[in-house]
């Protein structure tokens, strides 16, 4: 049986409430458009493990609704995933797979590899890939291989990458990172090549702001950084 | 056009002292034309209780039926008479369950409690968002906003039974009078403690 | 159990038996019905001694003003809460069944519930439905894990906030909340602070007015005060 939400129903309704208020500019953003995290995501492997980063701007339409957003969301002790497209699907999702996690960890008493979890993310995004809109980044450190970083797109494929970027601000930084990521970096370059990437996203994305947030990840654990926006590195 | 107006209606309910007024119109239209002029609005859950639903006229007299079903139940199983404030809840949730898809009636529901003579007023959108009468009356239906404006001129509060006869009907003829929707006369009903009155006013026909 | 005599109980949750119709009839040209709207100003924060919410009382179908004495804080439990903004029904039945969840919680754990269970609850519901049920929250409240407010979009995203200002009226508000808000504030300060953002939500927006509600809500307990300030101006 088809949805009544296929029906077309809410579309048509909200047309016909914008011929129909003489105050439609009073119809707030928020019942207009859904809530997005028009982002920036990096994630890049250093010697030692992973890193991640993203903005923390959240918002719907052209109001920012979240200055201070956290997109860089922890799934298990030792895996993260970053998140962009509609920040209720993308909550939605990783509350699941957190869920799936932690059972799953608690079958095998052992922590979970990085690989399961951007599976069952790839699972859950392939077959709901006409409601949702979730791009996530999977990264994280397991005993087995060490440092990874997953990509999944928004329909539903998965790939291992050195380096992934995503959101709507990646388009921007693109040229940057095939030029200057290098396999084997420090932790401080990576850390560097994260920070200015996100800052050079920040300045031409209007979707992307704020201030920058970080993690790294690798065998001893998660550190989290949180770079605020006059500490971001200037550009010319 | 909205599908709300296309039967027209209106209705109204003001509290007076220990005493009740509960107003509706008697047209039937179909869009422009009247095709019914004793058509009430108003559904009598006992005789210190009434619900009216203004708006479309299939869906208030399927949702008036699907209330009876509910209050009788309810009553059967409790073995006591609904109070307006359960009767209210229920015909709220009774169009919320309908948030999608929903019925095009407003509600009014308007009680007197046979003891203490406090009077119980709520009013509710097509969702069933309640709003409670706390102002002395509730008006719905085609004409609501002005009924809204001749209630507010003309209420006064704790009045006796013959004067919110005169000022229920006072507003509620005024308030007609401006809209092609309503109109046709009106029923009047003035509940007290110990007697209900059924009036029928005489209005334009046209 | 039913048959001709005795018709079954209808399904418990939403009926969709009048959307097709419902459909049709916007596509013959008749205009979709006006809901009732809270068309409101809704602003919290965070102060030293918990959490405070403020919210005006004007409820609007259209350009009518439907209610001018509309409650919009919803109390959920002794410590838990949430200002509302959007469709004023879905408020209304949102508070109705977080608030009957959370009791079973409480009765049945025996304990102060967690605002997590109340905005988990709420998050899940929306998201369930997509959007449709059109109630932006400001979701406050304390436990044993501290103060916490929370602000919810109809589509199921929640974010945890210092301070936070919704509904039509937000963008006047958000503005004096970005400007005059401390950490650790004293409890008058944040009465005054959310006081004036509601106020100007209320005099920069025309769906938003008729008086301001407060709610407190500390370790010691919830202070909801009605009509906190009606001053004759407020049109």
């Amino acid at each position: 049986m088809s949805s009544p939400f296929t029906l077309n129903w809410a579309d048509d309704s909200h047309d016909l409430e914008k011929t129909n208020s003489q105050f439609d500019s009073l119809t707030p953003d928020y019942l207009k458009h859904p809530h997005k995290t028009g982002t920036t995501l990096m994630a890049a492997s250093y010697d030692g493990g992973i890193m991640i980063a993203a903005d923390t701007r959240t918002s719907t339409g052209t109001y920012v609704a979240g200055r201070l957003t956290d997109k860089l969301t922890k799934l298990t002790d030792k895996i993260y995933c970053c998140r962009s497209g509609s920040s209720a699907d993308t909550q939605a999702l990783a509350a699941i797979v957190k869920y799936h996690l932690s059972f799953y960890e608690e079958e095998i008493g052992e922590p979970a590899s990085v690989g399961v979890a951007a599976n069952i993310f790839r699972d859950l995004i392939y077959q709901y890939k006409y409601s949702l809109t979730a791009g996530i980044i999977v990264a994280g450190w397991d005993k087995r291989d060490g440092g990874q970083i997953y990509q999944i797109t928004l329909g539903g494929m998965l790939k291992r990458l050195p380096v992934a970027f995503g959101g709507s601000g990646s388009v921007f930084i693109m040229g940057y990172v095939d030029s200057t990521f290098k396999p084997n970096m420090t932790r401080q370059e990576c850390r560097d090549f994260l920070v200015k990437g996100i800052t050079l996203a920040i300045h031409r994305d209007g979707s992307s702001g704020g201030c920058a947030r970080l993690a790294t990840i690798n065998e001893s654990g998660v550190e989290r950084e949180d770079v605020t926006y006059d500490e971001l590195p200037p550009l010319i | 056009m909205s599908i709300e107006s296309y039967n027209g209606g209106a209705v109204m309910a003001m509290a007076g002292k220990e005493c009740l007024a509960v107003v509706c119109d008697k047209r039937l239209g179909a869009r422009l034309t009247t095709i019914g002029m004793n058509h009430s609005k108003i559904y009598e859950i006992n005789p210190y209780l009434y619900v009216c639903l203004p708006g479309l006229a299939t869906d208030a007299l399927t949702v008036y039926q699907r209330l009876r079903f509910r209050v009788n139940m309810y009553e059967l199983k409790e073995s006591r008479k609904i109070s307006p404030q359960v009767l209210c809840s229920m015909l709220s949730n009774l169009l919320y369950e309908h948030r999608f898809g929903n019925y095009f009636i407003g509600g009014v529901v308007a009680g007197l409690d046979p003891a203490t003579g406090k009077t119980y007023l709520y009013a509710m959108d097509c969702l069933g968002a309640i709003t409670i009468g706390t102002e002395g009356f509730v008006t719905g239906g085609h004409c609501e906003e002005q009924l809204y404006g001749t209630c507010e001129a003309l209420y006064r509060p704790d009045l006796g039974p013959e004067e919110l006869l005169e000022v229920a009907s006072q507003a509620f003829l005024s308030a007609c009078d401006r809209d092609a929707g309503s109109g046709w006369g009106a029923f009047v009903y003035i509940v007290t403690k110990n007697k209900v009155e059924l009036k029928s006013l005489k209005a334009r026909m046209d | 159990m039913s048959s001709a005599l005795l018709p079954p109980f209808p399904e418990p949750g939403f009926s969709f038996e009048n959307v097709e119709r419902n459909v049709s009839l916007v596509k013959k040209g008749f205009k979709p019905p006006k809901f009732t709207s809270t068309g409101t100003t809704v602003a919290a924060a965070i102060f030293d001694g918990g959490i405070i919410i403020g919210t005006d009382k004007r409820a609007s179908a259209g350009t009518i003003v439907a209610n001018k004495n509309t409650n919009k804080i919803h109390k959920i439990s002794n410590n838990i809460a949430f200002g509302g903004a959007g469709t004023a029904a879905d408020c209304d039945q949102m508070e109705k069944m977080v608030r009957a969840h959370v009791e079973l919680h409480r009765l049945n754990s025996g304990k102060q519930v967690p605002v997590c269970v109340a905005l988990t609850k709420i998050t899940q519901h929306l998201f369930r439905y997509q959007g449709h049920i059109q109630c932006a929250l400001i979701v406050g409240g304390v436990d044993k894990f501290g103060y916490h407010l929370h602000h919810v979009y109809p589509h199921g995203s929640s974010s945890e906030v210092l301070f936070e200002a919704m509904g039509s009226g937000s963008l006047a508000a958000i503005s004096h909340l970005e400007l005059n808000y401390k950490q650790n504030m004293n409890l008058d300060e944040a009465k005054l602070l959310i006081r004036n953002a509601i106020l100007a939500g209320v005099e920069n927006d025309l769906a938003s007015g008729n008086g301001i509600d407060l709610c407190i809500i500390t370790p010691s307990g919830m202070e909801h005060l009605v009509d906190y300030e009606i001053p004759v101006a407020f049109v």
